[in-house]
């Protein structure tokens, strides 16, 4: 994938099987999302993509980084649309509305949180296949966060396949089977559970480095 | 003092210099576009001011429900953190009152002097009391079954759809079957309106439709709802002016056949809002109503073709 003569993503070459979580990380600017979005079919690119399911956005739920709402439109018109949008009957809104969100107000007056939540149970609702979740942690209260991890499990346990970003490492570490480090476009390495605390720690490394030595605090 | 009204000036200016840029992205000579929209402007007032005696009460309605968009919650909270309270009224004031000046100039013409004394008394009071902010609940829609278009296009304008359903009792009580007819057509270009800005991508990404059945489904549901909102128009007409039922039929199909057009037009320049061209075909169906029979299968072709790129 490129914009003019600049390439985003280069030789991405990567597999993701059902009943599995994969955690995607890497600076800002690595390619994550446009990783998402080649994978959604949001983005034009170079290449193959396969799956089961096919076309893939058919039984994809995307949750973006920070969900777009309408103005003037409820919590439970927006699950409404994107189920409608799916096909999918909904029969009982309210008793799914397991994040407790004020499904009658308007969406644009939520929180940041409770605006990725809303977004979330759509996507849930929309009983996909296939989860692509960028920074689904993010400005999301604690208890949400671990009802999230525990929807996460479900889902493996369903043989979905979810694949999440995410800039908080212990949200991943919980989660995922596999983390793949994305950088400049490119994965450099892919990380099976057992060697998680290793990457973390020579994520560490690189990332701060004698930065903290550098601001001269000590 | 001094530092306040170049505050003003700035933003103005930025302003300004915002909708300009808007004109050029679309290929349009800023210039041009205001010679055109004071044309337009000009058309429209004097058609509704041949139509009906009621002109007089409808445009500072009309006035009202446009600048009622200027008060929407978040930017004038956006605005008061830029400006400071004081500030803030005072770019209000000027807004308002910027935007009387075409309804103002229309009705001096007229000589209508107490309707300008109304407008220029409203954008005033409008822009001091921010009401918007104070009556921020939800309103009730009966389009929540089908998102989005006709729910959030109703809470937007359902003061322009309450006055069509007065007009038509007006309409029936004098006698007045164009009047009728007019309030039949405000509720159409209200419904053709809910489909003219372009929606986030992920919103058309979601459907698991091909691009014909997305637009066939976007189709039937404009035509549904839309038929719910004139049902109570075309009764009450059908029943007071059974010598024009076929007059009204006709206006009917025209008024179905905008709202189609405006679907296609809008998705032929998809993920891009209307651009020139299409813009220009869908100002030709406006005005001349034959040429929806002609013009809406190309434009679908056009939507069809555009949206592929999106709904694979």
């Amino acid at each position: 994938m490129s914009y003019g003569n600049h390439s985003i993503l280069k030789n991405i070459n990567i597999e993701f099987d059902e009943g599995k979580v994969y955690g995607i990380v890497g600076k800002n600017g690595a390619g994550k999302t446009s990783l998402f979005r080649c994978i959604a079919g949001l983005e034009k690119y170079d290449g193959i993509i396969n799956s089961s399911h096919y076309p893939i956005k058919n039984h994809l739920g995307l949750l973006p980084t920070e969900p777009f709402f309408f103005e003037k439109i409820t919590g439970k018109e927006y699950i409404q649309l994107l189920c409608n949008a799916r096909k999918k009957p909904i029969n009982d809104i309210e008793r799914n509305n397991v994040f407790d969100l004020p499904l009658n107000q308007y969406a644009t007056t939520y929180s940041t949180g409770m605006k990725k939540k809303l977004a979330l149970t759509a996507i849930l609702l929309q009983r996909n296949e296939y989860f692509i979740l960028d920074e689904p942690f993010n400005g999301v209260d604690i208890e949400s966060n671990i009802l999230l991890t525990e929807i996460i499990h479900t889902l493996k346990k369903l043989g979905k396949t979810i694949v999440i970003s995410s800039h908080i490492f212990s949200t991943l570490s919980d989660t995922c089977d596999e983390i793949n480090l994305l950088n400049e476009g490119s994965i450099i390495k892919s990380v099976q559970r057992e060697d998680f605390q290793l990457l973390e720690k020579e994520m560490k490394q690189m990332t701060v480095g004698n930065r903290i030595e550098k601001l001269g605090l000590l | 003092m001094v530092q306040g009204k170049q505050q003003m000036k700035e933003y103005f200016a930025l302003q300004f210099n915002m909708i300009n840029r808007r004109f050029r992205d679309g290929g349009v000579v800023p210039i041009f576009a205001y010679f055109i929209f004071a044309i337009g402007f000009y058309l429209l007032s004097n058609f509704l001011f041949k139509t009906t005696e009621f002109a007089v009460y409808l445009y500072p309605f009309l006035y009202i429900n446009l600048i009622g968009r200027l008060s929407e919650t978040q930017r004038c909270e956006f605005l008061t953190i830029c400006f400071g309270d004081n500030q803030f009224k005072k770019i209000r004031i000027a807004e308002n009152l910027i935007f009387t000046i075409p309804f103002v100039s229309f009705l001096l013409y007229k000589q209508l002097i107490i309707p300008i004394l109304f407008i220029l008394l409203v954008s005033l009071i409008l822009a001091l009391l921010n009401f918007r902010t104070k009556f921020n609940y939800t309103i009730y829609s009966p389009f929540s079954k089908r998102p989005f278009e006709f729910t959030t296009g109703f809470r937007n304008t359902f003061p322009l759809l309450i006055l069509a359903y007065v007009l038509v009792i007006i309409a029936a009580s004098v006698n007045n079957f164009n009047l009728g007819i007019f309030s039949l057509m405000i509720v159409f270009g209200s419904s053709f309106s809910f489909y003219l800005s372009t929606e986030n991508e992920y919103f058309v990404w979601s459907y698991n439709l091909n691009p014909r059945n997305f637009l066939i489904n976007k189709i039937k549901t404009a035509l549904l709802y839309s038929a719910a909102l004139t049902i109570p128009i075309v009764v009450l007409l059908s029943f007071y002016f059974q010598q024009n039922i076929g007059l009204l039929f006709i206006f009917l199909l025209i008024g179905w056949g905008w709202v189609i057009c405006g679907i296609v037009t809008k998705y032929s320049s998809y993920p891009n809002e209307i651009n020139i061209p299409n813009g220009m075909l869908l100002a030709l169906c406006l005005t001349l109503p034959p040429m929806l029979v002609i013009l809406t299968p190309i434009l679908f072709y056009k939507a069809e073709k555009r949206l592929e790129n999106i709904l694979k």
